[in-house]
């Protein structure tokens, strides 16, 4: 009896110093966050004379009207065409990809998987201007199409190095039964890997998703004309040559935010779905 | 749900989003479009008819400023040539001309800082010398001596300076000065002893965000320049020279001794000047003057015209027991040059359009949004007193330095910058990071020979 | 007999034919944006380039030379190895942490997993302006609680000494729903009825956490060490936005080094240089600590 109660009492301890912890990591994730939206509420000079930290006096929705009456809808647009296209090509191409490295057994097999590991060392600055070139002569330059092709390229590396190391989990029993049952390999991979894969193709979605919505560097180098310009180089628009207009800049970067945040809250729930349902019973 | 239908799901989503943004989003504009200017997106030179133009103003006024200069060339010009403008946003501007550049892709017309990296761009190729069109326009006599010769290298004119004449010089809250007590400083020490005053009464003398590096280098080449004049640096970066010249260690040292009274924000190298902190300091009343170029009569006039009304402006103070000329002012006269990188017909054509952007319409434009434009003469057209008494300085001045960080080949100027940021955070001696500035250039003078 | 080992060798053909057909269109992509690009960076390593003029000069080793001498260079590289140590100490665990929690709360919990998740959707831009400003030493965060202990203002970003660990906390801030969510997903690989039949066997919670679940995630921990340690080694962004290497040099980085050398200071040909030894160093890295830590383990 004494000992079921200490356990009991040591679990309720347990579970209070968690969730005091929790939230504590709670109010660190969420502070900066509702500080970006409370200055994207001031006005320009009021931002300057108060300071970050303070209240606004009043909300300035106008802040948000004038970034959503420029280019603010085009440069969504744009971002959302290249994600979609790109993320769903990265996920095929990287999960094609892990499959027989995570799950054949062949010659150049190791080598292969190496090299590919060796392609996650690349600092992404270095390949700007050969891109550029190549994005010139094959006339995609200042065009959405040009970002694609880097997009994936540079995210395949990291995907097929998580999403190998998932499919490697998924118990032989079940590849040798659907095998005795005369399931080629493209079958197989269709029909059951990919679907076991699914933690690992959210985790990539969600990963490469972020990372692709948010990307700088190659929108800057590759488009030209605003019509063709992704959601980062927006705040561009309120950078002038002498002065940043600060809470415009977190007014855009709010608007960025929120699809990501709508996004996540619609597909986490696949993320719980595999988790309380079990992946694989027995 | 499975996967296939996952995938599904979400290219319809995208879809959907794609054609109501389409169908309710306007096709092609991009930011505050005013006037009527036509900023056609670039596209591919069809016949070879169309000047590629790159310059930084993304915003208005100047955009819009920019954009009737083009129109008006399209519409009047007899050379068979149409320009076509592409703002570009400051930051990476440089970064991306080189990928241009690189790439050959380089703009037939583009805007530039001078100094340093027109060097590198005319050393390339990609910047033609205009003497002679330079020489029968009317713009000759027009420009300031000052300006023509920070675009001259090599004894060539490469490019046309055009914007606005921005010297250093200090800001001061007006109302401060008068609740202390305090008057303009004509030397060194009286700056000093405002400083204490101030200092004695909690308030940081001067504004500085330094993490950006180039905003202390102010204070040093102002002190170096009122202690040596301007031959120890035009001799430094000839290679007669050297840049452990005593003017410059008594710049660094004098830095030194004001970081220690307290003179600069604390943390001073961690504030960033794109983020606004020092500018936040003066309006915060936190600090009293802030040393700085002189746009910051637009910055501050376009953040709270109230604010500007209590704003006043003197130039660097002498230093006494020195022989240096006090009235030689550090700037750019012109703050973007125009080079060209094509040739003939075209760099005819071009050239006329920059020369556009002198004409009297463009420079009263320009003056009422706050700028002074590098003509003779200029101060008369002024009415603004800030301005007014910036433009009188800047015509008074024999002579007017360009910013070192952007004079000095950009390696070299890494290495001031850097070392420079140092000696703030009390890391270096001035000693030691003129040394290292001193070794940059020695490498950089190697590696043209 | 004869039968049975042509099976096989059909077998083994098939096998192969879709190994080549699905690693296909991953070979395609890296050999047009990585091979070459890489090829290319080695090539002009070899070069003193301005980066714009058509004038190349061949310079042969020289800018690896000069690279190995450089001291600027390797105070980067162990200003990388700061991070990377940190990064695994600090991120992991937090992470791990709180996928843990979140796969015992189980629904309770989406609200934590929602706000916990949105540090990695903000851009660089947007936490390094955020967090420049409650970092401030006038003002800031830190500052004000320090200044309420009557210990005065605290300047982190400035000083030398502090700037590169402060940097390093925002990074694990930005990062760590990362490995979050990786964890969540490892987490699933576990079935069901191993927390089942150890609940019945009377295990605690805490027991199932350290015996069984943890040396069940093992795998997945190698993964992500591996992956923070090469972001560690690339990382750019956070640095570039809030310190652009300084004070001084003491947040400098390799690849903020090989941006400001490739372009701002026109030195194309020794930033290429810079970039081949990262990309060197961060292979070498990654491929000998994955070959110690699959040691044990069969392939």
């Amino acid at each position: 009896m004494d000992k079921f109660k200490k356990s009991k009492q040591k679990s309720i301890l347990s579970w209070t110093i968690a969730i005091i912890l929790a939230t504590i990591w709670f109010v660190i994730s969420f502070l900066p966050f509702i500080f970006m939206i409370i200055n994207s509420f001031k006005e320009k000079f009021e931002m300057l004379t108060k300071g970050v930290f303070q209240l606004p006096d009043k909300l300035q929705w106008s802040n948000y009207m004038e970034v959503l009456n420029g280019g603010f809808l085009n440069y969504f647009r744009n971002s959302v065409v290249v994600l979609a296209i790109s993320l769903i090509l990265l996920l095929f191409i990287a999960a094609c990809a892990s499959y027989p490295l995570a799950r054949f057994q062949f010659k150049l097999r190791k080598s292969i998987y190496a090299m590919i590991v060796a392609c996650m060392s690349i600092p992404v600055h270095i390949t700007l201007i050969p891109v550029f070139k190549m994005s010139k002569s094959t006339g995609l330059y200042d065009s959405i199409w040009a970002l694609i092709g880097p997009y994936i390229a540079f995210a395949v590396p990291i995907s097929v190095f998580i999403l190998t190391s998932f499919m490697k989990e998924i118990p032989r029993e079940i590849e040798e039964s659907a095998e005795i049952d005369g399931c080629g390999k493209i079958r197989m991979f269709f029909s059951i890997i990919l679907y076991l894969s699914k933690p690992g193709l959210a985790t990539l979605a969600i990963y490469n998703g972020v990372n692709m919505w948010n990307e700088f560097s190659f929108a800057y180098t590759l488009t030209q004309s605003s019509e063709n310009r992704t959601l980062p180089l927006a705040i561009w628009e309120f950078q002038g040559q002498y002065s940043m207009n600060i809470p415009m800049i977190m007014a855009v970067l709010t608007l960025t935010l929120l699809p990501m945040i709508i996004m996540f809250i619609i597909f986490q729930d696949k993320l719980v779905k595999g988790m309380t349902a079990g992946a694989i019973k027995g | 749900m499975n996967q296939k239908t996952a995938k599904l799901l979400s290219i319809s989503m995208a879809a959907l989003i794609a054609a109501t943004a389409t169908g309710c989003g306007s096709g092609s504009s991009g930011g505050s479009d005013s006037g009527k200017a036509k900023i056609s997106d670039a596209r591919k030179d069809n016949n070879g008819k169309e000047i590629s133009y790159w310059n930084i103003s993304t915003e208005s006024p100047d955009k819009d400023e920019i954009a009737q200069v083009v129109d008006e060339f399209n519409s009047t010009t007899k050379s068979g040539f149409s320009a076509d403008v592409v703002p570009i946003q400051n930051d990476n501007y440089k970064e991306k001309l080189v990928v241009a550049m690189s790439s050959g892709e380089c703009p037939d017309m583009y805007s530039n800082w001078s100094g340093g990296p027109l060097h590198e761009y005319v050393d390339s190729g990609f910047a033609q010398p205009v003497d002679d069109l330079f020489n029968k326009s009317e713009i000759k006599d027009k420009l300031m001596d000052a300006a023509v010769s920070q675009a001259t290298y090599n004894d060539h004119i490469y490019a046309v300076p055009y914007k606005n004449v921005a010297i250093s010089g200090i800001f001061y809250n007006k109302k401060m000065f008068k609740d202390y007590n305090l008057e303009e400083p004509e030397t060194l020490s009286d700056l000093e002893n405002i400083c204490e005053t101030l200092k004695k009464n909690d308030i940081t003398p001067f504004a500085l965000a330094n993490s950006s590096k180039w905003t202390g280098s102010m204070y040093f080449m102002n002190l170096a320049v009122r202690y040596g004049g301007l031959e120890p640096f035009q001799k430094a970066i000839s290679g007669e020279g050297k840049f452990t010249d005593e003017s410059f260690i008594k710049a660094g040292d004098k830095i030194q001794e004001w970081v220690k009274s307290g003179y600069f924000p604390e943390g001073v190298n961690s504030l960033s000047e794109d983020d606004g902190q020092s500018k936040q300091l003066m309006y915060q009343e936190k600090a009293g003057m802030l040393l700085g170029g002189s746009w910051y009569t637009v910055t501050f006039a376009q953040d709270s015209k109230e604010f500007y009304q209590n704003i006043g402006w003197f130039p660097f103070p002498a230093i006494e027991d020195s022989d240096a000329d006090p009235a030689i002012q550090i700037g750019t006269v012109g703050d973007q040059f125009l080079s060209f990188s094509c040739k003939d017909d075209k760099l005819a054509a071009a050239f006329e359009c920059a020369e556009d952007h002198l004409s009297d319409e463009m420079i009263d434009k320009e003056i009422k949004s706050g700028k002074i434009p590098p003509v003779k003469g200029i101060d008369s057209k002024i009415t603004d007193p800030i301005t007014k008494k910036v433009a009188k300085t800047a015509t008074d001045a024999p002579d007017i330095q360009l910013w070192y960080d952007q004079d000095l080949p950009p390696a070299v100027s890494t290495a001031h910058l850097d070392s420079l940021q140092e000696v703030f955070g009390l890391t270096k001696t001035p000693q030691e990071a003129q040394e290292t500035m001193q070794k940059a250039m020695e490498d950089y003078l190697n590696d043209q020979k | 007999m004869n039968q049975k080992s042509s099976l096989i060798a059909r077998r083994k053909q098939s096998t192969n034919k879709v190994a080549v057909l699905f690693l296909a269109p991953v070979t395609v992509l890296m050999i047009v944006y990585i091979f070459y690009p890489i090829i290319d960076t080695f090539i002009t390593s070899a070069y003193r380039w301005n980066g714009i003029s058509t004038e190349k000069v061949f310079i042969g080793f020289n800018n690896w030379k000069k690279l190995l001498s450089d001291q600027h260079f390797w105070i980067a590289f162990t200003n990388n190895l700061i991070i990377m140590v940190l990064s695994i100490i600090i991120q992991l665990p937090v992470g791990l942490s709180l996928a843990t929690f979140l796969d015992f709360g189980g629904k309770k919990t989406t609200v934590f997993k929602v706000i916990w998740f949105i540090p990695l959707l903000m851009s660089s831009v947007a936490i390094g302006f955020l967090f420049t400003y409650a970092l401030a030493t006038n003002g800031g965060i830190v500052s004000t609680i320090s200044n309420l202990l009557g210990r005065g203002n605290i300047d982190l970003l400035g000083n030398p000494k502090t700037a590169l660990f402060t940097v390093i906390l925002v990074i694990c801030w930005q990062f760590i729903p990362f490995y979050m969510v990786y964890f969540m997903a490892a987490f699933t690989n576990i079935p069901v009825d191993v927390f089942e039949a150890a609940r019945i066997d009377g295990a605690t919670r805490g027991q199932y956490f350290w015996k069984i679940a943890l040396p069940l995630l093992y795998p997945s921990i190698k993964s992500a060490a591996i992956l923070s340690m090469v972001g560690s080694l690339k990382y750019f962004d956070l640095i570039y936005v809030m310190t652009n290497g300084g004070p001084g040099t003491s947040t400098e980085l390799m690849a903020t080094y090989m941006y400001k050398q490739s372009f701002k200071t026109f030195n194309m040909g020794y930033g290429s240089a810079v970039a081949s030894g990262m990309f060197i160093l961060i292979t070498m890295v990654s491929l000998i600590t994955m070959k110690l830590m699959n040691g044990r383990k069969e392939n």
